[in-house]
Formats: C-alpha cells, sequence, structure tokens
C-alpha cells in the first residue's frame, strides 16, 4: 500500500489534502524509481555521452568542494534522497536524509560554518563515476552509474561503494531527483556527512 | 593477574582514562554490564506475526528476539546447541523453524530443539537440555530488556524512578501506542562505547559542539539564554539510581517543541493539513518529547529515535538510531516525524561522532591520565537516591559511572537459561 492510500480520505480540507497529496506523490515518483531500476531495459546510448558528462561533472564539483556551484545545478523541485537500504519508500522508512531545494541549501551552508565539527576539517573525497547508463524521461534522462567514494579525514581513510540514479531535466540536465544508494548504510558508517 | 582497581579508576570527581582505552576492561564489561545487567533488545512492534525475528548484539553475542507460536516474546541466544554456528544469519525475518545451516538441527521460534537430522545413531533422548540459550526476558509496555544474569532483579526494581519517565514518553502517543519502525541508521564511530553515555545527559555540550546546527539556517545570530549560561536555563538534570538518567528541557521550552522546530523538508504542506483538520496542537508529536531518557547501559531516547549503544572494540561503537511511530496520530505526524528525526542526525550528530573521536584520540596519551567530571559538586541525593541539578551538572556522569564500578567490581554470574 502507498502512503497515499493511508491518508484518510475525511478530515483534512480539499486545499490542504491536495498540498499533502503532492508530497505523497512525490515520495511515492522516488520509491518507484528505484525500485524499478532493476527492470529497466538496456540503455539508450545516444544518451550515455551528456549523462556521463553531468555526471562527472557533478563528481568533479562535490570533490573540489565547489558545493555552491553544485547547488545552482538542483531545480526547485529537487529532492536528494539517501535511502538506508532496498527497496524502500520515503514516506514510510527512514532514511539517512531526503533533502528539499531549502535543506540543500543548509547543508552547503553547513558545510561552510568553521563550528560544524562533522566536517571541520573537511572530508578529503574521491569519486569514481562508473557503469554508466541512461534512459529518455518525459522531462529529461534518467541515469543510473555506480560509484566509488574515497574519503580521507582526521588521517583515516573510508572507502564506500554505492550506485547512484538521476533524474536530469530541461536542456541543461538540472538535477531533479538523486537517489543514493551506499550499502554499506545497512551495517554502519562512519560519519557519514561527507555523502551529498 | 592483578585485579583492577575500580575504585582508584573511578573516583568521585574524575575517571581514569583506562576506561576507555583498556582492551582488558572491555572484555570483562562485555559481561559485567552487557550481560550480568539488564539491557534493551527491541520493540514488540518489530516482530508482530509468530515466527517473525530480529537479531542483534548484547555484549557481543549474537542474540535473536522471537515470537513464538504462542505470541510470547523470546531473546535467545543465536548460537547452535550442536557446534555453534550462528543459527539466524538475516537481520530480520519470519520462520516457522530455525534451521541450523551446518547441520540440519531444528528449532521451533521459541528456542527449543524440535529435530535432530538422522536421530537413530544420536545419543541424545532428551532435546530439552540441547535448546538455543534462553536469556532472562522481561517486556515493559512493548520494549523488550533481556539479561543473562543467573538471578536478575525485577525489571521495575532495575527501571526504579526511570519508569516514569518512560511511561511520559509512551504515555504522549495516542492510545500509548508506540511502534518501531524498520530500518535504523547505523553509525559507527572510532571510539568507546561509554563516551556516548557521557554525551547523553551533557547539557553543556550543545552550546559549543553543536554551535553549527543552533544557528544552521538563521540569518541573525540570536543570543539565546542557553548560549549564555546553558546552567541558568529552568531545564533539569536527574541522576537516577542504576546509571539512568534524565534530562528534562521541557521547563525551558514553554511554547512547546514544535515552536523550536526548524524548516524541515515538506513541514508546510503536512502543517497545513493538520491544521485544516484542527489537529495543531498533535504537531508535537512530530517532535521527540523533549525529555531525555538513558536507560544504563543501551537505551538512549533522544527525539523520537531510540538510540541503542552497541560496542564493537574498546575503541569502536556501533549507534543503531530507531525512529519510533505513532501509530495512533493522523499519519502526517509519522510522515513529519521521518524529516525532523533525520534533521538532527545530520547537522548535529556529526559532532557528536567528532567529538567521541577526537576524545578517543586524546585519551590515547598515557601521561595525562584523568577525566575531569567535577562540574556541580557536591552531589546532594534524595531519599529515593536521585541527584538534580542544572543540565551542565556533571551528576548524571558521575552516578552512571559510580553505578557502573559497582557493576564492574561486583562478581556476576551469568548463564543461559
Ligand atoms: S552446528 Fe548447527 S547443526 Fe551442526
Ligand atoms: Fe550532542
Amino acid at each position: 500500500m502507498t502512503v497515499a492510500a493511508a491518508i484518510p480520505p475525511e478530515g483534512p480540507s480539499a486545499a490542504a489534502s491536495s498540498d499533502q497529496a503532492a508530497v505523497l506523490a512525490r515520495y511515492d515518483e522516488l520509491g518507484e524509481l528505484l525500485a524499478g531500476m532493476d527492470d529497466r531495459p538496456a540503455a539508450d546510448p545516444e544518451l550515455w555521452g551528456p549523462a556521463s558528462a553531468a555526471l562527472l561533472h557533478e563528481a568533479r564539483l562535490l570533490d573540489a568542494g565547489r558545493f555552491e556551484d553544485w547547488l545552482g545545478g538542483w531545480t526547485d523541485d529537487a529532492v536528494l534522497w539517501v535511502p538506508l537500504s532496498t527497496p524502500a519508500h520515503p514516506g514510510s522508512d527512514q532514511s539517512l536524509l531526503l533533502d528539499d531545494r531549502r535543506r540543500l541549501a543548509e547543508r552547503v551552508e553547513w558545510r561552510r560554518d568553521p563550528s560544524a565539527w562533522g566536517q571541520q576539517p573537511p572530508s578529503n573525497t574521491t569519486r569514481i563515476v562508473g557503469s554508466v547508463e541512461a534512459w529518455p524521461a518525459p522531462r529529461g534522462l534518467v541515469t543510473r552509474s555506480t560509484l566509488l567514494i574515497d574519503e580521507h579525514r582526521h588521517g583515516r581513510q573510508q572507502q564506500l561503494t554505492a550506485f547512484q540514479i538521476h533524474e536530469l531535466v530541461g536542456d541543461d540536465l538540472r538535477r531533479r531527483t538523486k537517489i543514493l544508494v551506499v550499502p554499506a548504510l545497512g551495517t554502519g558508517v562512519r560519519n557519514p556527512s561527507f555523502l551529498l | 593477574m592483578t585485579a583492577i582497581d575500580f575504585e582508584q579508576l573511578v573516583q568521585p570527581h574524575r575517571v581514569h582514562r583506562r576506561l576507555y582505552t583498556d582492551p582488558e576492561i572491555f572484555g570483562l564489561e562485555m559481561t559485567q554490564v552487557f550481560a550480568a545487567s539488564w539491557c534493551y533488545v527491541g520493540h514488540e512492534s518489530e516482530i508482530p506475526e509468530p515466527g517473525d525475528y530480529r537479531t542483534t548484539t548484547l555484549g557481543l553475542r549474537p542474540v535473536l528476539m522471537t515470537r513464538g507460536r504462542d505470541g510470547g516474546i523470546n531473546v535467545l541466544l543465536n548460537r547452535c546447541a550442536h557446534r555453534g554456528t550462528v543459527v539466524a544469519g538475516e537481520e530480520r525475518g519470519c520462520a516457522k523453524r530455525f534451521v541450523c545451516p551446518y547441520h540440519g538441527w531444528t528449532y521451533s521460534p521459541d528456542g527449543s530443539l524440535v529435530a535432530i537430522p538422522f536421530p537413530a545413531d544420536h545419543p541424545a533422548k532428551d532435546y530439552s537440555t540441547l535448546s538455543l540459550g534462553r536469556l532472562a526476558t522481561a517486556n515493559y509496555r512493548g520494549f523488550v530488556f533481556a539479561t543473562l544474569n543467573a538471578d536478575p532483579e525485577p525489571l521495575e526494581c532495575w527501571l526504579g524512578e526511570a519508569q516514569e519517565a518512560l511511561d511520559t514518553i509512551i504515555d504522549r502517543h495516542p492510545g500509548g501506542q508506540i511502534a518501531v519502525m524498520g530500518s535504523p541508521q547505523l553509525l559507527e564511530f572510532a571510539g568507546n562505547w561509554k563516551l556516548s553515555w557521557d554525551n547523553a545527559a551533557d547539557g553543556l555540550h550543545a552550546t559549543f559542539a553543536h554551535h553549527s546546527y543552533n544557528t544552521l539556517g538563521e540569518t541573525v545570530e540570536v543570543e539565546t539564554v542557553l548560549a549564555r549560561d546553558p546552567g541558568s536555563t529552568p531545564m533539569l538534570s536527574k541522576a537516577l539510581r542504576n546509571g539512568h538518567m534524565v534530562v528534562d528541557q521541557r521547563p525551558g521550552i514553554p511554547q512547546g517543541p514544535w515552536a523550536t522546530m526548524r524548516d524541515v523538508p515538506f513541514r508546510e504542506p503536512l502543517e497545513s493539513t493538520l491544521a485544516e483538520a484542527g489537529a495543531t496542537e498533535l504537531l508535537d508529536l512530530a517532535t521527540g518529547s523533549m525529555l531525555n531518557l538513558s536507560l544504563f547501559p543501551n537505551l538512549i531516547f533522544v527525539g523520537n529515535q531510540l538510540l541503542v549503544v552497541e560496542p564493537v572494540a574498546v575503541d569502536r561503537t556501533r549507534l543503531q538510531l530507531w525512529l519510533t511511530s505513532a501509530p495512533g496520530a493522523p499519519p502526517e505526524i509519522d510522515l513529519l516525524r521521518l524529516r525532523v528525526d533525520e534533521d538532527f542526525v545530520n547537522f548535529g550528530t556529526p559532532d557528536d561522532l567528532d567529538m567521541f573521536e577526537r576524545v578517543q584520540r586524546g585519551l590515547s596519551i598515557p601521561e595525562m591520565e584523568w577525566i575531569d567530571m567535577s562540574r556541580g559538586l557536591p552531589d546532594d541525593s534524595t531519599a529515593d537516591g536521585t541527584v538534580y541539578g542544572p543540565i551542565t551538572s556533571e551528576a548524571p556522569q558521575r552516578r552512571y559511572l559510580a553505578h557502573y564500578a559497582e557493576l564492574m567490581t561486583t562478581p556476576a554470574k551469568t548463564r543461559a537459561l
């Protein structure tokens, strides 16, 4: 059962419930994007080039600490979602994080705060993006790629593997949705606040 | 081997670094504290149906919480009576019976051995001595605790004055219904498990370590009373018997907890839905109780999460953060809880994790032996043994460590039932 179906029809006014329905629809969209990924057909080779360029650019911005530039590449209705396991639904399962545009902006602000001890000194990261696949989507394209993140901080190293799903929209392929799936979150990660 | 002198290591105003760095002490703790004391294992809502189970560890021991065919809850040692194999390998699941993957010994969810394959040449006639090891188990309003202590005190005695705070946390949920959601956030840190315990009732650190969280999203820095002197707020700390601790923030936030809430994602539409339904007073349920309760040694209530402290090694700890839900409340409450509780985990908890690792590194210095814990002395305890103080008092730390020292020096008899 989706969360939308769990909301009783009585109670909230039409206006309010349509607000809420929009939230639930977005959550369902995220859950379905994740759940349907393994069943997708072979990717469209035409889209591989633009998709790869966008993903590699994002990885470079993050590794370089260019967070403001990275933030600028998101749409206003952006969602960054890091679930704890798969399958998962943002409205019924705990996540590591699910940010809208507002909290993404705060996350960037937080990375710049000299007293945000979880990232002061900041993690030094290197991302290796691989296995890029892309498919056409109503507003742009959807990609799946794998990721190796090497993190150094306080003289210690941690390496995480992940896969990521992006929904990139418009001619400039802005990020509208990003789902980052890190299997190690299911067993325990040290201070994951470098994950974006 | 010379006995470790805990009276020397745990003094009224200071404790020795060795408590945090000595593998021998860590080894003792796994039995003296984590096996001999009541520990939180899980919540009954995680295993609603007969055969449902979840695995965890208690003092490094692999443990299995199951729902039996009779609906009763069992806490078992996840260890085959034959050669010792861990029987249930998944974190959770539903099983009519547990079949050991090594040679097929088969157990029912209550732990009793029901079958040995090819029994003809096995001499055992009475299977009752070959069950999975069983822990003494107590279910307090859905919260399941267990111990290997051979002669445990009743759970209510162990809870003592903490029971009232636990009731308050449960009863704020409509119908007294509280449940635990499926997957926990799992965070590790390179430090001793007691560092999280020193932190749980530490009302002073928020002003410094969490400065960035206190100002996140604010355009102007407001000088709050918490920033001037957290000890002068009406918030209260209580050091209870048996190492339990309470920080009661409620007197410091008369406007109610929701009024302090940051702009978490999708807050407005969910909030307005509740407002239209005339249920804004329920919004406080989307935040924590503001009553931080810690049940020594492994359960800390923070926000709407249950923080379970899982020691891994003397310098390694895993925190399990389980989100609770309010099944008796409108669904907006749980939808908000998801975004509310990840807020502090993302922007506050990293501070704590960093402090824990910094402390552990600092404590590696042999020439600097002591950790000062004297703020707020002398402790005046009331008749029931509770010490009250401002939230900056280090009485909770002193008192839990005194209880800890008592556990470490009391000969503990542990056994599986
Ligand atoms: S070890 Fe379990 S059946 Fe042999
Ligand atoms: Fe903290």
